[in-house]
């Protein structure tokens, strides 16, 4: 699973920079939360466009992760990208004043769809193509909220493992201190993705790494030293969130229907 | 004889553009003194066409497109890639040779990938054939991208008397390490070599560049000598037009050395295909 990292930025940077111009956008935005996926797609957005064609929306909720906020300040100094920073917190509590939650994945998500909806809007006012940070560990494992933080124009590292990212991001030269920074999805303070998905990374991408892209049968991973159970936590995982992966499927009715047999590329005349 | 590769990327689905693209690698060309200069697969098309095929299909014998270009190709010859509507309805994926103001040949691909990401079958009718033809250049065969990797098509053209073997394709890189290359490209390196030193023959391969539907096309488009060994390699990434001189003696100097192609038993290979087939199970 070990990567180049001259190679993939160069691929990475040129997928940025030719999908850009195919759909007549100069300028990227992304939302940066300080952790590491949004960091390494500001770098290589950095990269690939000049940094004042970047804009990276910071966009807390109020003040519950303000450390974060600073490490994403640090990464928009360091690259000299634009930046905006949005509280979320009173859009976000108006609705939940009038529609109280104390369920935390309900909420999350909801802040999750709060901020795809200011990137999509800030999108529309800069004409900024959306840059997707979601990874191939969490497209996967449908580790992520769906029309929240899943949705984006492109995305650059979906097909890097969360373990990819991290050499990715040494050769990059993102700071150690993002690089060393324990993985959450903010839903909520104090979250974890490996305590929420119950195991290491480096143990979940291997595993998945086995399943996916060399297309090993189940056995064959657990002969290789897995649990029988994480292996099969993670295929349940991974059947249970195709959802997330594609359109809603269409009811098919006409001769010719969107979603079926009406089959134009994403690139069409570009 | 100089070749060119036109390792670049053409615009999806818009034929009128690819053209204005190839008359532009068609000067530059003409100026390094190129006599022939080979365009990727469905260089005047695009690759992820899936229903677009039918509005980008053209027809070889009275399409003004191709006019133009076989009226260009009384200065160089040229190979280039298109769907081709050889009859109502049915679509191929084709190469065509010009020179000399005509088409000296048309191939149209016979392995048509449908597996993984590749869907051709689904849009594109099979091709039948793998034949040589006499060119300027000496006896020549082509291949579009898949054929190549079953290597039946190239004994085929070599026990044709294949001197120059011409393959054309759009192969996406797909697969990481450490190296700074895809896995997948080492495939036709592999090949390219190993074909073009057991038949004794020219292999040119030209791939093309750019992304489509988020498909990395992996360049690295080269040439292997009769001897089988690498002449030149274009870029994995970058656009460009790749001009090589071939000394065409190499092919009678190996033969010489290597009687591969004189001590080739193809009466056998077929009567034992005969049986071998015959032979299959229900």
């Amino acid at each position: 699973m070990k990567i180049s990292g001259p190679f993939v930025e160069k691929i990475l940077t040129r997928f940025i920079k030719e999908e850009l111009a195919k759909f007549g956008f100069k300028k990227g935005i992304l939302g940066l939360s300080g952790g590491l996926d949004s960091t390494v797609c500001a770098f290589l957005a950095a990269k690939a466009l000049k940094p004042s064609n970047v804009l990276a929306l910071i966009l807390p909720y109020g003040k519950s992760s303000e450390l974060d906020v600073r490490d994403a300040r640090k990464v928009v100094k360091l690259l000299g990208i634009r930046y905006k920073i949005i509280d979320i917190a009173p859009m976000v509590d108006v609705y939940f004043s009038e529609h109280p939650s104390s369920d935390q994945i309900i909420r999350g998500n909801k802040m999750a769809r709060e901020r795809m909806s200011i990137l999509y809007d800030y999108s529309a006012r800069e004409k900024a193509l959306i840059l997707g940070t979601s990874n191939k560990t969490e497209l996967l494992l449908g580790y992520g909220t769906i029309h929240g933080d899943m949705a984006c124009g492109i995305n650059p590292l979906g097909d890097l493992y969360k373990t990819q990212i991290r050499q990715l991001a040494v050769h990059l030269g993102v700071p150690e201190k993002i690089r060393k920074k324990i993985p959450s999805a903010g839903l909520w303070s104090g979250q974890t993705d490996e305590g929420e998905l119950g195991l290491a990374y480096k143990t979940m991408d291997q595993i998945l790494y086995q399943l996916v892209d060399l297309r090993k049968p189940k056995k064959s991973v657990i002969a290789m030293g897995y649990k029988k159970a994480d292996v099969d936590r993670l295929i349940r995982l991974i059947k249970n969130s195709e959802f997330k992966r594609r359109l809603p499927p269409v009811a098919k009715i006409s001769p010719r229907t969107v979603g079926h047999d009406f089959l134009y590329p994403y690139d069409w005349g570009k | 004889m100089k070749v060119g590769l036109a390792q670049f990327s053409p615009r999806l689905g818009d034929v009128k553009k690819n053209l204005e693209l190839h008359l532009r690698y068609i000067e530059k060309a003409k100026k390094k003194g190129v006599d022939l200069l080979i365009f990727p697969e469905l260089s005047l098309t695009g690759y992820s066409l899936k229903d677009l095929v039918e509005e980008v299909a053209l027809h070889p014998e009275k399409d003004p497109l191709f006019t133009k270009l076989k009226d260009l190709s009384r200065e160089i010859s040229m190979v280039v890639g298109f769907v081709d509507e050889r009859e109502a309805g049915l679509f191929h994926n084709s190469s065509a040779y010009l020179s000399g103001g005509e088409i000296l040949h048309i191939h149209r691909k016979v392995f048509l990938p449908t597996y993984g990401l590749f869907e051709e079958m689904k849009f594109f009718a099979l091709g039948r054939h793998f034949k040589t033809f006499n060119t300027p250049f000496g006896r020549t065969g082509m291949m579009i991208c898949y054929d190549f990797i079953h290597y039946g098509a190239s004994y085929l053209l070599f026990a044709a008397g294949s001197e120059i073997i011409i393959v054309i394709s759009n192969a996406p890189g797909r697969g990481l390490s450490e190296q700074d290359a895809y896995d997948s490209s080492r495939i036709w390196e592999l090949m390219g070599e190993a074909i073009s030193r057991f038949s004794s023959a020219f292999v040119i391969y030209c791939n093309r560049v750019g992304f489509e539907d988020g498909k990395h096309f992996a360049g690295g488009s080269f040439i292997f000598n009769p001897a089988g060994q690498l002449v030149c390699r274009a870029s994995y990434f970058d656009e460009e037009l790749l001009v090589q001189n071939l000394n065409l003696d190499d092919i009678r100097e190996t033969r010489k050395k290597w009687p591969y192609k004189r001590d080739e038993k193809p009466e056998i290979i077929l009567e034992s295909l005969k049986r071998i087939v015959r032979d299959y199970e229900d």
